[in-house]
């Protein structure tokens, strides 16, 4: 994979033009995938009960975009129209199962938090969507610029999301390497006494559309461009 | 390019050499790999036998502390007679050795007890404390669970039990893994004939000692944990009745 | 019995959409109205009634331990699990790829409406899921594999084509705007999920 980047690397840093940090900019807001462009929803669903777990998915999917786009990029002009989606498809799924042999050899503790994300990455519509809405048609450079800029629009909805379920959730914050840690004293809960319950609704998947709601509606009413009909 | 990227011959030759490619690709990863996963595997498996009696370790060190803890493992059939014994380290080679038999694998074969064979752990959390640690495997909402449980030498008094899953929900059926749920399981006893312990949800007394409360919102998880636990119990309690028969002669 | 269990099972209580929240991308953008809904729903009970019970003879003669025995006996110890993923989406995606050419020939009215979404059905998290949970769970027979992937391919079509029915409705009423269109979609579908934990359970 740190070929892949090194091939980039020379055109991007010629290439930090308009254009480009345009590809990094626009998924942020105007084109986000999860929403705007509908995609990659299951997954936020999912994985966003705890803020950890966002974090590893959202590195996983960064890394996988990037080199997916990069490979197909650079692949373009040999595909055969008739069986793009079969390829595109296997690239991906050879990705992250690699990926996740290594992990399972090397670093098994991470493994085992991401085997359940295995399947849901293979699937994940963002990384299809760009491949078929981008790196099928442009360069590596570009593409890399692409799957960094979705990746991250990806990343801070996943991010956000996570933090409201978590800390609604469970009264807690959880980072990678720290686990989960409750911030409220305990002597708070009813369960001890006190008055405060946690909001179990928000451990649920159906909160995590809800949240996303009203992300988006925070979202466009700063951008009226954004308004449906 | 001149050649025509879309015409059927191409998309073969291209098929093919990409089924080839990633075949390969795959293959090789996962062959040449294999061993140090198997061995990840069992360091995780040690780790988690003594996290059942309350030894806690890690995984580099799991290796070394097994022996020193586990001074026995057997094979059993489902009639109580004993197959295979060993000791000492652990070879993950030695397919006789109790240590190596894949329970989950059995499991999920949906083969008859009769035709299986069940490891069983003899441990010493403290010396001269001889503790029982017997695996389970069973199915909760979303995928597998599975986990160790503890017995005391009455082989009837629970000394612990650590619990794992693959894919149940965070905060609510994942919570199985938690130690605050299986402290629960400490001191409490099994009865005398199936269900030897059940999960309870709402209503449990705080007295009975042949249960715990299951996990708020993680009914069917819990549900798989009772289940699990009583289907293995019926299965090694021949090897127990055995046993405690012939300690009172 | 069992199969009239599996597949109320995989219409209600195991529904793709709200238990398991496989698929959401393609349900949440091709629900704007419900013809394009129904067409799109009926593609996907055609592909997961189809998929699952293929996958299952890959999962069954090829690919677990002990599956390739019937070629020889030598075979016996021979593990290719890890190639699952690979070869259950190379099935569902030639099985789109299929449903592709029909639907451009004989409806292509509903084609143009699909789109993107046609193809991406190949990506579409419940198919795979489909065959994924049909791994686990291990069905003995064929015919009980087949029924839970028409099944859950029912229960996908009728939450898609409530929500697009929803949707047609709404469009009449006082939305705030920047809720309009996609963000009132999401929450409404937290809300029937919520509704559908209901079934959650529930042993028949």
């Amino acid at each position: 994979m740190s070929t892949d980047n090194s091939v980039a690397t020379p055109k991007r840093e010629s290439l930090f033009s308009k254009k480009n940090r345009k590809l990094l900019k626009d998924p942020l807001s105007d084109s986000n995938p999860i929403t705007i462009q509908v995609l990659g929803i299951c997954s936020a669903l999912a994985i966003t009960v705890q803020l950890q777990q966002a974090v590893i998915m959202s590195l996983s999917v960064l890394f996988v975009m990037i080199s997916g786009n990069v490979i197909v990029s650079l692949l373009r002009n040999l595909i055969p129209d008739r069986i793009r989606i079969i390829v595109q498809l296997v690239i991906v799924a050879s990705l992250v199962i690699i990926v996740d042999e290594v992990l399972k050899a090397y670093q098994p503790d991470i493994s085992e938090k991401l085997s359940v994300f295995v399947g849901l990455i293979i699937t994940n519509c963002i990384i299809m969507g760009r491949l078929e809405a981008f790196a099928l048609a442009n360069k590596p450079g570009p593409s890399v610029f692409d799957a960094i800029g979705n990746g991250m629009g990806y990343a801070w909805v996943l991010l956000v999301v996570s933090i409201v379920r978590e800390i609604f959730g469970s009264g807690a914050i959880s980072l990678p390497g720290m686990g989960q840690v409750k911030f409220l004293p305990q002597d708070w809960f009813v369960s001890s006494g006190g008055f405060y319950e946690n909001n179990n609704l928000m451990i649920l998947p159906p909160m995590a559309l809800v949240v996303v709601g009203i992300i988006i509606w925070i979202q466009r009413s700063r951008n009226e461009a954004l308004i449906e009909d | 390019m001149a050649i025509n990227k879309n015409n059927t011959g191409y998309t073969f030759l291209f098929s093919i050499i990409m089924v080839l490619i990633v075949g390969t690709a795959l293959a090789y990863t996962s062959l040449s790999l294999k061993p140090l996963q198997k061995k990840n595997a069992a360091d995780k498996k040690m780790v988690d036998i003594l996290g059942a009696i309350g030894v806690t370790t890690s995984r580099e060190n799991a290796k070394t502390d097994f022996p020193i803890y586990v001074k026995e493992r057997l094979s059993i059939n489902s009639e109580g007679n004993v197959l295979n014994s060993s000791s000492g380290n652990v070879d993950p080679a030695d397919s006789a050795d109790p240590f190596n038999l894949d329970v989950k694998k059995d499991y999920r074969s949906k083969k008859p007890a009769s035709e299986l064979s069940f490891p069983l752990y003899v441990c010493e959390s403290d010396p001269g404390e001889t503790v029982y640690v017997i695996p389970v495997v069973g199915s909760g909402l979303w995928g597998p669970i599975w986990g160790f449980v503890a017995l005391e030498s009455d082989m009837n008094t629970i000394y612990g039990a650590k619990f794992d899953h693959k894919t149940e929900t965070p905060g609510l059926g994942a919570e199985i893994k938690d130690n605050e749920f299986s402290d629960k399981f400490k001191g409490q006893k099994l009865r005398e004939a199936s269900p030897y312990f059940t999960i309870i949800k709402g209503g449990r007394k705080i007295e009975d000692l042949h249960s715990v409360d299951g996990i708020t919102g993680g009914t069917i998880t819990s549900v798989g944990v009772g289940e699990m636990i009583d289907r293995t119990i019926s299965i090694y309690q021949h090897y127990f009745e055995s046993e405690t028969n012939s300690s009172e002669q | 019995m069992e199969y009239f269990s599996i597949f109320v099972k995989g219409i209600f209580v195991e529904n793709m959409i709200f238990a398991y929240f496989l698929g959401m991308c393609s349900y949440l953008a091709v629900s704007k109205t419900v013809k394009t809904a129904n067409g799109l729903g009926l593609a996907v009970i055609f592909v997961l009634g189809i998929t699952v019970p293929i996958n299952y003879l890959l999962e069954n003669y090829v690919l677990k331990e002990g599956a390739l025995s019937w070629l020889s006996p030598d075979f016996a110890t021979v593990d290719l699990s890890f190639l699952s993923f690979i070869m259950f989406i190379a099935v569902i995606a030639s099985m789109v790829q299929l449903v592709e050419m029909i639907v451009e020939k004989f409806a292509p009215a509903l084609y143009g409406a699909l789109g993107i979404f046609l193809p991406l059905i190949a990506v579409n998290c419940s198919i795979l899921g489909g065959a994924l949970f049909m791994q686990e769970r291990q069905y003995p027979s064929i015919g009980e594999a087949t029924t839970f992937g028409l099944g859950s391919g029912v229960g996908w079509w009728l939450a898609i084509v409530a929500i697009a029915a929803i949707r047609e409705k709404i469009r009449y009423s006082n939305v705030p705007a920047p809720l309009q269109g996609l963000g009132i979609t999401y929450i409404i579908t937290g809300l029937m999920g919520i509704a559908f934990m209901s079934f959650m359970g529930i042993e028949i």
